[in-house]
């Protein structure tokens, strides 16, 4: 086909694409394009952050991390992949057989949920057709209070996975798990209830929005953005409170009795959870695609999400972690009473 | 508990100002991450070790057996079965015999010279029993492989010329390849190209 | 006619989990059920054209009071547990009074008004959350506040039997 066809083909084009019927069938395939793609990206996600990490934590402690496989070790993270799917798949003969399969599902499933309200972008227009799309698979007017629930119900996974094993580590770390996501999940709804009312919108586009032209959210909320990052650092369970598997302690807690894919799959979870969570403090805190026009927003909102995983990466590597009672400590006396003051502030200051 | 929670409320009575500022703004946590952050950009020491480098050791190393040869290029040993009666852990075997095509210092060379190296513990007797310097024992410490019997060296293969000269000097890391042989895996080193990290 | 077929899919789930909550003998599965039940009541919710309550009651429902539910259970004797049955076979009583209650419960739903009341199809811009909140602290301030005060004094209650004898 010549160029000339294709131009005469787009005025019918056109005239389909006015078809009220023909538009909806194209929103539903649209909306299924954008889940699919969007599962796919953020499924394989782990693959490069597992290289960073190792990475980070190799330079930071003077190393060089992975080097073997491929250059500079760059097919690391798929030799451990396949490693870990030709491992045997153990369940402890003493264990709930179907709690014990079924936890790593049901604790991947909410990361992944949590992504259907997250905007990567604003609308961009395809080019030749005028078709506009919206780089966000539904732009949810309750958004920011979905992804908070929803990324609360990944902790199921984690404790059912700690009981079903039938080990006294996996209790002991589905137990703190528990206690340490309650406590936490108020202080960090409580951050983020400054943002909202700062911007007067529970829904992330608008949040965003309202962040346009560097009025991000951290020059007027600095003390939420503390209390939000360190609750966002205990809801997923890095250190310095990584204490559900607390290796010192507990052997490797909730996920101890766990071997091959279903091994797997809570690493998937804790790194997507990791994902979500710095995709959340991008977006609320540092004005999502916002930025300088050289570059498009999507590629400004790459750039800040990476560099937040890679501070969470590099608070790992240089803080010790807490003792479980410190960390109680410092979830109800601390930040959650921080985290009504600021929301007190904000108010008055807004009125 | 109640013990626990008096400390702290000694601690925080006791709290001056800048103390309670130093922890409002996370200083000692900010300083710790500065330190970290620039320990990302120094160099690395990690020795790569089978890949791209390798250690040489110092001349007194003791690894594996060299027999050796003078400068006319004549087998030192004698054949003299003090080594085997030194060894600790009896594991060397020579058998000697008589030589008159002068390939010796002396009319008597060995005829088998043995050493198993699963028995080995590298102590160095034999080195000190040796009245003609003839053994000694090298830098070579690559001794795995895929074998038993490539664990028992005989003369033949430690009487060859070693791929680092003695008078090299050592304690350093060098340039290297990896090999993989079907006997054994080596790493084969670049002595021109050194390098000291410290 | 497709909200019709996804209501009924919702409360069909919705009701056998709620069954399966009283009828497993584990009691951590029927937390678990008791999870599915709530998550349906949010889809439910949804379909009522209020997102907001929905995201609420996985946010505190799932999110908080089932984490402390699995809690406790967690601390349980599973073994011990699992002989004390809900219904035991002389308690017939019960279900004849539970029978009575459904045709109460049928009486009154089919008698109110809550039928007649039809949903507006579009969905609130703002998750109705203006509306929710105008209504709490306006026309509902005094069932709001006597709520409010009863949690407080639960929460009183709860902390003065938790509390080690002070000798």
């Amino acid at each position: 086909m010549g160029q000339e066809e294709i131009r005469g083909l787009l005025p019918v084009l056109e005239l389909y694409l006015s078809n009220p019927l023909v538009i909806m069938m194209l929103e539903i395939l649209l909306i299924f394009i954008k889940v699919v793609v969007v599962t796919l990206v953020v499924f394989s996600l782990p693959l490069p952050l597992t290289y960073m990490e190792r990475k980070v934590a190799g330079h930071i402690q003077v190393r060089l991390g992975p080097m073997r496989v491929g250059p500079h070790g760059i097919l690391q993270p798929l030799a451990d992949m396949i490693k870990l799917f030709f491992k045997e798949d153990i369940i402890p003969s003493k264990a709930d057989p179907w709690l014990f399969r079924i936890a790593p599902v049901i604790s991947m499933v909410p990361v992944f949920a949590v992504f259907a309200t997250i905007p990567f972008g604003d609308k961009i227009t395809i080019p030749f057709i005028n078709y506009e799309v919206s780089m966000y698979i539904s732009d949810m007017n309750v958004g920011i209070l979905y992804v908070l629930a929803i990324a609360g119900l990944s902790v199921y996974g984690i404790i059912l996975g700690g009981w079903a094993s039938n080990s006294k580590y996996a209790l002991l770390g589905g137990l703190r798990s528990s206690a340490q996501m309650i406590s936490y999940e108020l202080a960090l709804s409580f951050a983020c209830i400054g943002v909202v009312m700062i911007v007067n919108s529970l829904s992330l586009v608008d949040i965003v929005k309202a962040q346009s032209g560097w009025h991000w959210n951290i020059f007027y909320q600095p003390v939420g953005f503390v209390i939000f990052f360190i609750a966002g650092l205990a809801e997923i369970n890095r250190i310095p409170f990584d204490l559900p598997e607390d290796e010192g302690t507990l052997g490797a807690g909730y996920h101890s009795e766990y071997s091959s894919m279903r091994f797997a799959f809570f690493m998937l979870t804790e790194y997507v959870a990791m994902v979500s969570m710095s995709i959340l403090a991008v977006l609320l805190f540092f004005g999502g695609w916002n930025g300088p026009s050289f570059l498009p927003g999507i590629i400004w909102f790459v750039i800040k999400v990476v560099l937040c995983i890679y501070f969470f990466m590099w608070t790992r590597f240089t803080f010790p972690r807490y003792r479980y009672d410190q960390l109680m400590s410092i979830g109800w006396k601390v930040l959650l009473p921080l985290s009504l003051l600021n929301i007190l502030i904000t108010g008055l200051i807004i009125i | 508990m109640n013990e626990l929670s008096t400390d702290n409320h000694k601690n925080s009575s006791s709290l001056s100002i800048k103390d309670l500022l130093k922890k409002v703004f996370f200083i000692d946590l900010i300083q710790g991450l500065f330190i970290t952050f620039n320990y990302t950009f120094t160099k690395t020491i990690t020795e790569r070790y089978p890949d791209d480098e390798k250690w040489i050791p110092y001349k007194r190393f003791r690894g594996l057996h060299t027999l050796n040869r003078n400068k006319e290029g004549k087998e030192l040993c004698v054949g003299c079965e003090l080594c085997q009666k030194s060894c600790p852990t009896q594991c060397i075997t020579v058998i000697p015999m008589e030589d008159k095509t002068g390939k010796g210092i002396a009319d008597r060379i060995a005829y088998r010279w043995e050493i198993n190296l699963l028995r080995c513990m590298f102590c160095g007797l034999c080195e000190d029993a040796c009245p003609t310097e003839a053994l000694k024992l090298g830098r070579e410490y690559e001794l795995a492989s895929f074998s038993m019997q490539r664990q028992i060296r005989s003369k033949e293969e430690l009487i060859k010329p070693q791929p680092i000269p003695v008078e090299f000097e050592g304690g350093v890391i060098v340039r290297a390849t990896l090999e993989k042989g079907d006997k054994e895996i080596k790493v084969k080193p670049d002595l021109s190209v050194q390098k000291r990290w410290w | 006619m497709a909200e019709q077929i996804f209501f009924f899919i919702f409360a069909v789930l919705a009701v056998g989990s709620a069954i399966a909550v009283v009828s497993f003998k584990n009691p951590v599965y029927s937390v678990l059920s008791l999870m599915v039940c709530f998550l349906q009541m949010a889809a439910l919710f949804v379909m009522l054209r209020s997102p907001f309550l929905a995201v609420v009651q996985v946010f505190v429902y799932v999110g908080a009071v089932l984490v402390l539910f699995l809690f406790v259970i967690m601390m349980l004797d599973i073994r011990k547990a699992r002989m004390d049955q809900f219904i035991t076979g002389g308690n017939f009583w019960a279900i004849g009074l539970l029978g009575i209650l459904i045709i109460e419960m049928i009486l009154i739903i089919s008698k109110s008004r809550l039928t007649s009341i039809t949903v507006s199809s579009e969905l609130r811009l703002d998750g109705g959350v203006r509306e929710i909140g105008e209504a709490l602290f306006t026309k509902y301030i005094l069932p709001f506040e006597i709520v409010s005060f009863i949690l407080l004094v639960a929460l009183m209650g709860a902390i003065v039997l938790g509390r080690k004898e002070l000798r």
